[in-house]
């Protein structure tokens, strides 16, 4: 299902596999079929909309729910009926779950303490994690007493200091506003790359998720929809589903003539797909960065600007081409009401399956 | 209106009935005869009297251990994830409550006599009629029987709005579930737990009803001992002072339970 290569650093050892695992709560169907493995030293996310199972699939993983069918592997034997306990996994919850009767140093040092290890070993690998995350000097603090940024790293560092096979973490960084999530996402990344872990990692965030990963698992509604690497999920998202997850896209309707021929709006275009059979109805998507502005009678397209809006970077335009606004980002800047041309090149039309027939029920 | 005055009824309920009778106490205990003195305190000194409060400290401290013993386990399991078993559990557990604990003690009377039902039973069996009424045994079930829901509830309180997310933390960090309670569950819980334990041992140490109908009077509590006082003897003075060395004791183990409780401020327990 995974058919890529293993970017430089990881082995091809697949370290967990979920095999056909679905899950059913009374009468929901939180996981249907889900298979999907995870190479040592990969940095793997499950991203999907609130509700599509990631954090079911992540409790499977971690021991704390059975699923109703299906294994799970770890380092290829079956693990699905041990108990937590035994798992040579660790977990930063959704919501931290630190122990708010103990400090900051008791915290990170429980796992320790479960597994006997000597005190001053203890003492020797909690300071080292104080270290990484940054939380020297604060070992006695309640953690309660901690802010929201402090905690998640206490987090961290509970479950990293057991030093465990693989690290699962569900929204880690849901909770923090928005400029300390992308100093710890950056951060994040560099321990997992420093550590050599392996990195099981839920959100919601699709930048999170092209940002920081390896490779990326989209779902929806308990199916996986497309398995790649950031790029490759960006620029050839399967369909439309992960096409409108995934960053900003223009989704048409269209149909496949022949092979690299397409015809949307009422217009035949040259594209770069293959093999999707002769008169087929697809989706077409295009990227509204990949849309330029050009004089009217130039273009492929045309229409006539609706609005704009600026956003720092560039423009976003909403051009009405008769089949539909297209939203546009572009540096140039056309006047609301202006007739103006559209182009793209062919290999920025991206065809995909339809939705439905995608993945067959 | 300031809002402080909805509050005014209460108040003035409890300056007549509370704080003024404190007065009257203290004004009682340290005088006799209008003479300003310390013998009721003196009088207490005597061995009976000695005797009397450490049999009912001792009595009240078993009680406590035995409900804390029963209770925890009761409550852990009513606090349980099968909401619908633990429901109807709890229901079963409120229902004794709901009927007077007199009616209730005098319910076990009738079980406990030597022709009750429990002696009726272990003849049948083949033990033999047990002589079950008017022992110190009798009246530490009925205390035990009688306090148990007040150790139950506190406790449950606090575990069944505790975070099972915790837990789960905690067995993720290689802990089996005898170490999740030993270091999670239990100690979280110790707020329940002291509020528990101060709802059962304050009212038995005090407690004169149960031990005089399922003792046959055959035991002195300490709250017999001051309700002689007043009610029988007519020494208003050495039950107020009686009274007096009952409240410092609350007092004193109140202040002991505190330092036990990891965060008497945010406690949730019932009172
Ligand atoms: N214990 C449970 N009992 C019943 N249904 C559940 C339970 N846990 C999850 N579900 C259902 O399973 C589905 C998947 O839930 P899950 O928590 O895995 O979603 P999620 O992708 O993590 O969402 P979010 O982004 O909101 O955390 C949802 O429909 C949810 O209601
Ligand atoms: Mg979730």
């Amino acid at each position: 299902m995974q058919d890529k290569s293993p970017p430089s650093g990881i082995d091809d050892y697949h370290l967990i596999e979920l095999v056909d695992v679905t899950k059913v709560f009374d009468t929901t169907v939180a996981l249907s079929r889900m298979n999907l493995y995870v190479r040592r030293r990969e940095f793997v996310t499950l991203l999907g909309p609130s509700g599509c199972g990631k954090s079911t699939t992540l409790r499977i993983i971690g021991g704390f729910e059975q699923p109703t069918d299906g294994k799970v592997l770890f380092e290829g034997e079956d693990i699905t009926r041990l108990p937590p306990y035994k798992r040579r996994v660790n977990t930063v919850f959704q919501r931290y779950a630190l122990f708010p009767h103990l400090n900051v140093f008791d915290n990170i040092a429980f796992g320790l303490t479960i597994a006997k290890v000597h005190r001053p070993e203890i003492t020797r690998r909690v300071g080292a994690m104080l270290d990484l995350v940054g939380l020297r000097g604060m070992e006695r603090r309640s953690v309660d007493a901690l802010s929201g940024g402090q905690q998640q790293r206490v987090a961290i560092a509970r479950a990293l200091v057991n030093e465990p096979e693989v690290l699962l973490l569900d929204e880690p960084l849901g909770a923090l506003d928005l400029r300390l999530r992308k100093d710890m996402q950056l951060e994040l990344k560099k321990m997992q790359q420093r550590l050599g872990i392996t990195f099981l990692y839920v959100t919601h965030d699709q930048e999170e998720a092209l940002t920081m990963s390896d490779t990326i698992v989209v779902m929806r509604e308990g199916r996986i929809q497309q398995i790649g690497t950031p790029k490759r999920i960006y620029d050839e998202p399967k369909n439309a589903f992960v096409a409108a997850f995934i960053g900003e896209s223009n989704i048409l309707d269209a149909v496949m003539i022949r092979d690299e021929r397409v015809r949307f709006c009422e217009r035949e275009f040259i594209c770069v797909d293959r093999g999707f059979g002769q008169n087929k109805r697809v989706d077409v998507v295009l990227r509204p960065e990949d849309l330029t502005l050009v004089p009217a009678e130039q273009g492929m397209l045309s229409g006539v600007v609706m609005s704009v809006l600026f956003k720092g970077v560039h423009y976003e335009m909403m051009i009405d081409c008769g089949c539909g606004a297209l939203k546009v980002h572009s540096t140039s800047m056309a006047p609301e009401g202006e007739r103006v041309g559209l182009s793209v090149v062919p290999f920025n039309i991206h065809i995909m399956e339809k939705v439905g027939e995608a993945c067959p029920a | 209106m300031k809002r402080s005055s909805f509050a005014a009824p209460y108040g003035l309920w409890m300056l007549v009935f509370t704080i003024v009778p404190i007065f009257i106490i203290v004004y009682y205990a340290f005088t006799i005869n209008g003479a300003v003195t310390l013998d009721n305190f003196r009088m207490f000194l005597e061995p009976e009297f000695v005797g009397i409060l450490t049999f009912s400290l001792w009595l009240a401290f078993l009680c406590t251990l035995l409900c804390l013993l029963f209770g925890y386990p009761c409550a852990l399991f009513l606090a349980g994830r099968d909401m619908r078993r633990a429901t109807l559990f709890v229901v079963l557990f409120v229902i004794p409550m709901w009927m007077n604990f007199l009616l209730r003690t005098y319910a076990w009377m009738t079980l406990l006599e030597d022709t009750g039902l429990i002696n009726r039973f272990l003849e049948w069996i083949g033990i033999g009629r047990k002589r079950l009424m008017y022992t110190e045994n009798a009246v530490l079930f009925g205390l035990v029987y009688n306090f148990l829901p007040f150790m139950i509830f506190p406790i449950y309180s606090v575990l069944v709005r505790s975070d099972r997310n915790l837990e789960e933390a905690a067995q993720d960090l290689g802990a089996n579930a005898w170490l999740v309670f030993l270091r999670v569950t239990l100690p979280l819980s110790l707020p329940g737990v002291v509020s528990g334990v101060s709802m059962v041992f304050m009212p038995a140490v005090t407690t004169f009803v149960v031990p005089r109908l399922l003792g046959g009077g055959s035991f002195m509590m300490f709250g017999d001992l001051i309700e002689n006082q007043f009610l029988t003897t007519g020494d208003w003075n050495f039950g107020s002072a009686l009274s007096l060395i009952m409240m410092g004791l609350i007092f004193i183990s109140l202040g002991i339970l505190h330092r036990f409780n990891p965060d008497a401020e945010s406690n949730g327990a019932v009172w």
